[in-house]
């Protein structure tokens, strides 16, 4: 065996073969498309969120900058000066929370109904609500006009928030649905057991349990309602949502004015796919059932 | 009276109530209103329709959408499954970055690429510093069909396709590991592993997944109002712009209810596909 | 204390009967332990007493009070679930204290008894966790303060060892009969596993396809079964039996001839259990005579498999026995240990 000097043992690979990991071919090419891939989703939000924050000119300039050089609120602030944007601004959170209230507090009980009970009608209700997924909203949309004319519902929130309930009320029962059935039946016999009626036993035990899940499902309701866009222009008129507003001036507004407003539709985006990653699978997998 | 037996339709009435009043007699009613006119059962507003000269070119517009976008989600979400299936460092970022189209509207969406692609937008700074452009050009206007179909695919893949992948995960997840590794026992490649073991057992998630898009696909409406105003007609904006700009409900609703059978036909189809395939196995 | 006093109970799931006509007389105190195999009944008979499910017909009586269509909570029972259910939102204190805060109790008379309860399964230091931080064993704990700390009239247990590995429902077995044999409750025990029950039970109800077949002290149960279901089902190797013809009074089996026993049809059915079987090289008129199968070194002894008549039969030997499959060894029978059954419906025969 030749003696080890400590010149037989300098490093003799490049500088760049020292920093870079040692990855064969295929594991570059894996690593390299699961990036291209994060910044095909990411890019545009980040490009749009940069529009954004630019003053109001630079929509104007050529050619862009990728980098936030010049921050400023100045689009914003004119964004909520327009007049009517603040009211609309409102009335969508107003809409999305009622959607909210109105989707959990009637799904919730028919999810527990489903979860816990064997009854005649349960297999063909189920089935109803999975079949409320196959209707365009137009179809829904288009007659209530009509009616809600005549019940002096139409332009007003309410109105609003009740067809975007009965596009999140089928998601709300099938998810709660999904949650009362992960809490062990035997939870609630036991406190029978000890002492408690049918109805202090769901409060007490089952509820606690539940609320996280709820909570979820109550902010998938909300950005249902938040995003959508259809039936809130066609409903409104004096009363638009966020959404509605923008789509009806979308043909004579500033550019920098639309990605203000496209900036306020994507934001509460990001905190919901945040705020309920736990749940995501779980619920776009009954959701999608 | 509530008693053990009948708490259950207690629980349920309310939101049975709801859905019957929202969704059964809109329903009901918008069949009503596409098929009358002034007071007697007609097919006038279907003939308005076809004879509207946006028709032909919305209906072929829609289609070719769905033809294009669909599978173009389909296969971008299972490379991405499949990829979540090896990631080991950093799995859940990932997942997370990939899912958060998810809450992102159809109208966020067109605006979204709507910064990229104006004029003087950000993609035509980079085909310009490559050489390709000469300065800012317009791609989002009716004299540039092509384009704004493209432009329309393009955010359409952007934001749907986590919804296919999400479904696909989930289904991914239900494979017990065994079936691969047996079959890596066995000899089968990587590519056979995954054409032989994977994509059958993913076949109901795939299922799902097809159709549940191919209903939405065939709703696109914000996203090609953000992108093209009026230039690139489809299904849904011309109901909205019946309804909402000619005040005609009547024909309105028969776009609503053309829209409804053809996401029916097509659902038909993928079941009767797909199951044909089922028993050839 | 009060007893369990269940008449002619029956319990119909559609067109399923899972119950047919039970009845079950606990007296105060006593521990009695239902024992079946799966889908037998004795899970909803228990489920019925707690008041969890609804009898289809019969009358149930705790102490001297009617308690058909009582809801659980009017009972007076506690009951310990298979799977434990402690409830996950609450601290093991507020598990153990959740029974008493339903009875109104004040907070002064709360924290004695939860440590009380707490003491008794040695859980004191785990009383702020929550039923995440803890073990199975830990939890079984939980759940058996719990219902404890209720000192109920009645407790009710469902198979509650049977999620533990075996080693710690060793421990917990001799644990829970010092500790039950102390509290002196009426209990009623659900299990499958006739170890458990042997060890437990003051007495042991035997139940299959709905009925009770037997209901006796442990010992009696073991040694007179009714019949060959229960022969078969308590006992580890469980009984053997072999099927014959009686012939003047008598029986062959297997080379041997005994005296048949008097009552029953003309087939009848020889059960003996294995240990009460003595491997012999020598012949002789009452001895069986078989082939070696298969011998299994357990440790403690040898258990043998033979061929008997082309029946299966199992014996055990000394650890150090000689023989080995194939062979041929005569069986001889401890007098007194033989049982008969009628062959055609399995009843034994006195």
């Amino acid at each position: 065996m030749a003696d080890i000097t400590p010149d037989s043992l300098k490093d003799e690979r490049s500088f760049l073969d020292r920093i870079l990991p040692r990855w064969n071919v295929w594991q570059w090419l894996f690593v390299t498309v699961c990036v291209i891939l994060c910044l095909w989703v990411l890019l545009p939000i980040y490009l749009l969120v940069l529009s954004a924050f630019s003053p109001r000119d630079a929509v104007f300039a050529w050619p862009k900058a990728f980098l936030p050089t010049d921050i400023s609120t100045d689009t914003i602030a004119f964004f909520f000066g327009v007049r009517g944007v603040l009211s609309a601004f409102l009335n969508s959170v107003l809409v999305a929370a009622l959607t909210m209230i109105i989707s959990i507090g009637l799904g919730a009980p028919a999810g527990y109904a489903l979860a816990r009970f064997r009854f005649r009608g349960k297999d063909s209700f189920r089935l109803m609500i999975v079949m409320t997924r196959a209707f365009p909203i137009a179809i829904l949309a288009l007659p209530l006009t009509v009616t809600f004319i005549k019940l002096g519902l139409y332009d007003t929130v309410f109105g609003v928030a009740l067809v975007h309930s009965a596009l999140a009320l089928p998601f709300a029962v099938l998810i709660s649905s999904s949650l009362f059935m992960g809490i062990p039946f035997e939870l609630e016999e036991a406190a029978w057991t000890m002492g408690c009626t049918r109805a202090q036993a769901f409060w007490r035990v089952v509820m606690p349990i539940a609320t996280p899940g709820l909570a979820a499902a109550a902010i998938f309701a909300f950005v249902i309602s938040w995003n959508e866009v259809f039936a809130a222009t066609i409903l409104t008129l004096q009363q638009p949502t966020l959404t509605a507003f923008l789509l009806t001036t979308l043909s004579e507004s500033p550019l920098y004015f639309r990605f203000a407003g496209g900036f306020f539709l994507v934001v509460p985006a990001l905190i919901f796919i945040f705020a309920v990653r736990k749940y995501l699978f779980s619920m776009w997998g009954i959701a999608n059932r | 009276m509530i008693t053990e037996r009948t708490l259950p339709y207690w629980l349920l009435a309310p939101s049975l109530i709801f859905l019957l009043l929202l969704f059964a007699y809109p329903f009901a009613d918008a069949f009503f209103i596409a098929f009358r006119a002034e007071g007697q059962w007609t097919l006038e507003n279907f003939r308005t329709m076809i004879e509207d000269i946006n028709f032909g070119l919305s209906f072929w517009n829609t289609l070719l959408l769905v033809l294009i976008v669909v599978p173009l989600q389909l296969a971008i979400a299972l490379t991405m499954a499949m990829m979540l299936t090896k990631i080991r460092a950093g799995r859940d970022l990932v997942l997370y970055v990939w899912t958060i189209p998810l809450g992102i509207s159809d109208l966020a969406a067109g605006v979204v690429w709507l910064a990229l692609l104006s004029e003087r937008g950000y993609i035509n700074t980079i085909l310009s510093s490559l050489g390709i452009l000469d300065g800012p050009a317009l791609w989002l206007s009716y004299e540039t069909p092509v384009a704004l179909f493209i432009a329309v695919v393009l955010a359409e893949t952007w934001r749907a396709t986590a919804i296919v992948m999400v479904i696909l995960v989930a289904g991914v997840q239900l494979i017990p590991k065994e079936y691969n590794e047996a079959a890596e026992i066995f000899g089968a490649s990587a590519w056979k592993r995954f054409t032989k073991v994977t994509l059958p057992l993913l076949k109901p998630s795939l299922q799902t997944a097809l159709i549940l898009r191919t209903l939405l696909a065939f709703e696109v409406f914000a996203v090609v109002v953000a992108l093209g105003g009026r230039d690139l007609p489809v299904l849904m904006g011309e109901a909205f712009l019946w309804q909402f700009d000619y005040r005609d409900n009547g024909v309105a609703s028969a776009y609503a209810v053309l829209t409804l059978v053809i996401s029916i036909a097509f659902t038909v189809l993928y079941l009767r596909v797909l199951r044909v395939k089922e028993e050839a196995q | 204390m009060s007893g369990i006093y269940v008449e002619q109970v029956r319990k119909v799931f559609g067109n399923f009967e899972a119950l047919k006509s039970v009845s079950l007389d606990v007296q105060p105190e006593e521990f009695t332990v239902l024992l079946g195999p799966s889908g037998c009944g004795k899970t909803t008979l228990l489920r019925i007493i707690a008041g969890l499910e609804t009898e289809t017909s019969g009358t149930l009586k705790i102490g001297d009070r009617q308690v058909n269509g009582v809801p659980p909570r009017g009972r007076n029972i506690a009951m310990v679930f298979q799977n434990y259910a402690v409830f996950p939102h609450l601290t093991i204190f507020e598990n153990i204290a959740f029974g008493l805060r339903m009875k109104k109790m004040l907070n002064s008379e709360i924290e004695p008894r939860v440590k009380k309860a707490a003491g008794m399964m040695h859980i004191e230091h785990l009383l702020e966790r929550y039923s995440g931080q803890l073990s199975g064993g830990q939890r079984q704990r939980v759940a058996v303060a719990r219902a404890l700390a209720m000192e109920p009239e009645v407790l009710l247990m469902d198979e509650p060892l049977s999620n533990l590995d075996a080693l710690l429902r060793l421990e917990m077995r001799a644990e829970l009969k010092g500790l039950l044999a102390q509290s002196r409750t009426t209990t009623i025990y659900v299990t499958h596993d006739q170890v458990e029950a042997m060890s437990l039970a003051d007495r042991i109800a035997v139940m299959h396809g709905g009925h009770i077949i037997q209901y006796d002290r442990p010992i009696e149960v073991y040694q007179n079964p009714a019949n060959e279901f229960c022969g078969g089902f308590i006992g580890n190797p469980p009984m053997n039996f072999l099927e014959t013809n009686r012939e003047n009074g008598h029986c062959k089996v297997a080379g041997a001839r005994l005296p048949a026993p008097r009552a029953g049809s003309e087939r009848v059915t020889l059960g003996i259990r294995p240990e009460d079987v003595v491997v012999t090289d020598q012949t002789a008129p009452e001895h069986l005579t078989g082939q070696v199968t298969v011998v299994e070194p357990l440790g403690p002894h040898n258990l043998l498999t033979l061929s008997v008549d082309q029946q299966l039969f199992r014996v055990t030997t000394a650890a150090d026995s000689p023989i080995r499959s194939g062979q041929e060894v005569h069986l001889a029978l401890a007098p007194g240990r033989l049982r008969w059954f009628d062959s055609e419906n399995g009843q034994a025969l006195h």
